[in-house]
């Protein structure tokens, strides 16, 4: 039954936690070249040259770079990120509270865009060089030009401001008049996230799409599709239950790759409909100069990406028959 | 001596000639493409502007509403017409209105086009030049540790979320378009590497190349001679679709607050509206960069997907 030997599984997670290592040794690298330090955030011109000594003391920046570097690695494994000067609380609690507002999102624009992409693409290939076809994936490749924020501001504009039917920022109700019990609270959750989800499907559709159409494309000629058609089955459900199944095996392959674009899109779309995320403490972070969340967030995103690919490879080497890993060879 | 120039000339036409003719074989087959030729106008439309702004503004950039090039003060009344919805000679010339300083907003769109062909060929082409020789030598000596190393960065680079990544890096290294092109191409070589790398797999495998081998050509000269120039209409996709996605980028680093605010860009012009508060009000002054930035991006994207096709034929 189970395809996936003990070793393959230890070789993937041992790979992704050497690879979330190096991702953190870069970023402490990159944050040291960064002019300033952690505590610039903290330092008023009214301060004496005696407490900013005492700053740099107690945040340990005068320790050799090695020890900084080490105390660094353990921290970040301990889930200790420091305290963020730009809102007063250690950065852990911004991260838990954070995170799981973030994945909602993401999820939502995950499932999305991987449900609308490849149904269309697959319709678009089977029937390449059609007219239709020329149509839809010209314009799909329109939609994929456009700016992610500039489309959510027509939209909120639309539905917002113009018809009034969706609100246009936050992930709930700010002060709820309605009795909070778990189904108002999904169902307020549900009318928040329309539009910032339907803003990025408009545009995430295509990547998908456009693998889709291609690979559907190669399988039309295979001898698989032939004999389906031989064996006189309507043409839908050659389609649909021959070409479709197999032409969506690369299409996974590219959803592990895509996952990191996706962090993009939720990092542009918090910030436009405020949705109270990690992408939208990220740019305040930068922009303040606040430099403990900044780096605590890019670490966690970072590490969000590494887990989701390892689930989704994980995954897809358990759904594909053909791919057998762990076994000599 | 007229001979010899003769022979010289014959000889250097008959190297030429087939090369000549491979390209003019790819323009006819990429001129079947109306898409492809859609973008190419596109892109020459906008290269115009970028290339010839003076001509085509209808005012200089420091031309203001009312006041023209003149030094002066806006009275009260004129301040409150702004952003000012499009004019035409009455009080004042701007076809597509102006923002709430009173800068013409066609001009700005005029000015701007730089920036982004600049940003876009700049990490398209850049990219390129780092992730095709990168890609080339991973697949050629694929299996080696040196494909071995080189797979792990990519893969290590993949894994690091790209926007914040940009993010980060432009506010080290402070906001200008030099920048923001570096930060950009430090993630986007990944896509032509990986693909390039494939590519190359295969093409080692063929028979020219291994008669090259046998006839004693170094690796180089079968990589450089051989294979490079089967890869090339590929890689060219891949800067095309690079081009497109800096763009994107830079309006979303732009709409973020990271923009060069020395220069004009499409992506400033929608910051600007952003922070100025009048995105519901001036639909003249949000609609034009929005539109000119996917242009521009699908321009690219058209190219890259009709010379996908000249590079790689699909079965009709």
């Amino acid at each position: 039954m189970t395809r996936i030997s003990a070793k393959y599984l230890a070789k993937r997670v041992v790979i992704s936690y050497v690879t979330i290592l190096i991702i953190m040794t870069l970023l402490f690298i990159l944050l040291r070249s960064m002019p300033g330090n952690f505590i610039s955030g903290m330092i008023t011109p009214e301060m004496t040259a005696a407490q900013v000594e005492r700053l740099e003391a107690r945040w340990g920046l005068n320790d050799p770079l090695w020890l900084q570097y080490l105390r660094f690695l353990v921290n970040y494994q301990m889930g200790n990120f420091g305290w963020s000067p730009t809102w007063n609380t250690p950065v852990w609690q911004l991260v838990i509270r954070r995170l799981p507002r973030t994945v909602i999102l993401f999820g939502g624009i995950f499932i999305l865009g991987f449900m609308i992409g490849p149904l269309v693409g697959m319709y678009l290939g089977w029937w390449r060089g059609s007219s239709r076809d020329q149509t839809v994936f010209t314009g799909g490749l329109l939609a994929y030009s456009m700016p992610v924020f500039w489309i959510a501001w027509l939209f909120i504009w639309l539905f917002n401001f113009e018809l009034g039917w969706l609100p246009s920022a936050y992930m709930l109700t700010p002060f709820p008049e309605f009795e909070l019990t778990p189904l108002t609270v999904i169902r307020d959750l549900l009318w928040h996230i329309t539009l910032p989800l339907i803003s990025v499907a408009a545009v995430g559709w295509v990547g998908s799409m456009l693998v889709m159409r291609t690979q559907m494309n190669n399988v039309t000629d295979e001898d698989f599709v032939h004999l389906a058609r031989a064996k006189g089955l309507s043409e839908r459900t050659v389609m649909i239950k021959h070409a479709a199944r197999n032409a969506l095996i690369p299409v996974a392959t590219q959803a592990i790759v895509g996952i990191a674009f996706i962090i993009d899109g939720s990092v542009i779309i918090e910030n436009v409909f405020n949705w109270p995320g990690m992408g939208q403490i990220l740019v305040q972070g930068v922009l303040n100069r606040d430099f403990p969340t900044t780096q605590a967030i890019f670490f966690v995103l970072a590490v969000l990406i590494v887990v989701a690919r390892l689930v989704t490879d994980i995954a897809y080497t358990y759904l594909d028959p053909r791919i057998k890993f762990g076994e000599e060879g | 001596m007229a001979a010899e120039e003769r022979s010289w000339y014959q000889s250097t036409r008959r190297k030429w000639e087939p090369r000549f003719e491979r390209i003019a074989r790819g323009w006819r087959r990429y001129r079947q493409h109306r898409m492809g030729i859609l973008g190419l106008g596109i892109l020459v439309f906008f290269s115009f502007w970028a290339l010839f702004p003076d001509v085509f503004a209808p005012h200089s950039p420091q031309w203001t509403a009312y006041l023209g090039t003149e030094p002066g003060r806006l009275t009260a009344r004129q301040v409150e017409t702004l952003p000012h919805p499009p004019a035409f000679g009455d009080p004042f010339y701007a076809p597509l209105g102006t923002n709430d300083y009173g800068t013409d907003i066609a001009t700005l769109m005029v000015y701007s086009a730089e920036t982004a062909l600049y940003i876009g060929f700049a990490a398209g082409i850049l990219s390129s030049l780092v992730g095709v020789p990168l890609g080339l030598i991973s697949g050629y000596y694929g299996d080696t540790w040196i494909d071995e190393t080189i797979q792990r960065i990519a893969d290590i680079t993949y894994s690091l979320p790209f926007l914040p990544l940009v993010i980060v890096l432009v506010a080290v290294r402070g906001i200008t378009t030099t920048n923001i092109i570096l930060a950009i191409v430090i993630k986007s070589w990944v896509n032509n590497c990986i693909i390039i790398r494939g590519e190359t797999l295969s093409l080692k495998e063929r028979a020219y190349v291994d008669s090259a081998k046998v006839a004693g050509a170094s690796d180089a000269r079968i990589v450089f001679r051989h294979i490079l120039p089967n890869i090339l209409p590929l890689s060219f996709v891949y800067l095309a679709q690079d081009a497109a996605a800096a763009i994107l980028t830079q309006a979303a680093l732009a709409y973020l607050g990271l923009a060069d605010f020395t220069t004009f860009s499409w992506g400033l012009m929608l910051q600007n509206i952003q922070s100025r508060g009048y995105i519901f009000q001036a639909p003249w002054w949000l609609l034009p960069p929005g539109i000119a930035i996917t242009l521009v991006a699908a321009a690219f994207y058209f190219m890259g997907f009709s010379m996908e096709d000249v590079a790689n034929p699909q079965r009709d």
